[in-house]
């Protein structure tokens, strides 16, 4: 879990101060943050995932005010970061899927390279779902929260997903 | 499989424009410099004899404890006011906060050269609501200090 990285009274103390004003506070929550907020970014935004993650962080910081129990950052923050990562993505205008035939095949020594390579070939909004539900781990229910759509549209997302994902790794 | 999911990377100038976008009352430059990142963070990190060449507000900048990447340091302006500094400094990175002042480098390698960002700003209650009113005042400093520094990088 995320928040393992800061002990809850800690986090707390992290939160108030840097609402206060206290920029040192802004740097210690950024240096928290950062890894959590790429995480996210990157499968969604991919080439674009630095920009996403800049522009999640802004977000995060021009609001941290509004947050009031610090306790509930990481997930405050998951909002924020896959909503923009969604946007950033779609704004790149690079959501144009190419045919999935021409993903590398199965056992490549670049599995890094790979991997990408076929998120490449899903849409932002269904990279998001994969993220959300593989590797946050989130229930239906809760992804269809957090991304503002119904439960039904999450399912057939993530079935298209997952089957073009099978698909191009030869499954 | 999770493990190769891609992750994006946010650099140190991201990091300060991140910093400088949700700090009212900052004035934030960048600009990629023709010299490598060793030889421009050797000159940044200097920071005793940097400040007071980039900043006019800044006389003399004394560093009074260090442990590890966080220091403390003395500022004293040209009329003798003094202020206590905490400072972050890491390769690429630095931020430091006084009560009232608030102040940032940061630099990245890019291509043959580097990209090199300063922030200043100043930490007054109800600069949030003053924002607006001081951007002219404020505005031009960060790119006077980083053509302060420009200039002693040379040709």
């Amino acid at each position: 879990m995320p928040t393992a990285h800061a002990d809850p009274p800690e986090l707390t103390a992290l939160v108030r101060s840097a609402q206060r004003g206290d920029r040192m506070a802004v740097q210690e929550l950024l240096d928290l943050l950062t890894p959590y907020v790429g995480r996210l970014c990157g499968p969604i935004a991919l080439q674009d995932g630095p920009d996403a993650a800049q522009e999640a962080l802004i977000v995060v910081f021009r609001r941290l005010g509004q947050l009031r129990e610090p306790a509930a950052l990481f997930g405050w923050v998951r909002v924020i970061a896959v909503r923009e990562a969604v946007r950033v993505a779609r704004a790149a205008a690079r959501a144009v899927p190419d045919p999935l035939e021409d993903v590398p095949a199965k056992g490549d020594p670049q599995l890094a390279a790979d991997v990408r390579d076929v998120l490449e070939r899903l849409s932002p909004a269904h990279r998001a779902v994969l993220v959300l539900r593989d590797l946050e781990g989130l229930d239906e229910h809760a992804v269809s929260a957090l991304l503002g759509v119904p439960e039904p549209t999450v399912r057939t997302r993530l079935f298209r997903a997952r089957r073009n994902f099978r698909k191009a790794w030869g499954h | 499989m999770n493990e190769s999911w891609p992750v994006a990377e946010l650099d140190a100038v991201r990091r300060l424009r991140v910093v400088a976008r949700t700090t009212p009352g900052t004035s934030y430059a960048e600009h990629l410099l023709d010299a490598p990142f060793d030889r421009v963070w050797a000159l940044a990190s200097d920071l005793e004899h940097q400040l007071p060449l980039l900043i006019t507000d800044i006389k003399s900048f004394t560093v009074t404890s260090a442990a590890g990447e966080r220091l403390e340091a003395r500022a004293r302006s040209p009329f003798g006011l003094r202020a206590r500094f905490d400072v972050v400094l890491r390769p690429g990175w630095c931020l430091m906060q006084s009560r009232f002042v608030l102040g940032g480098m940061a630099a990245v390698p890019e291509g043959e050269g580097t990209r090199f960002a300063f922030l200043g700003g100043l930490r007054v209650p109800g600069i949030r609501l003053a924002d607006r009113a001081l951007h002219s005042l404020l505005e031009p400093l960060g790119g006077r200090a980083l053509r302060r520094f420009t200039d002693q990088l040379g040709p």
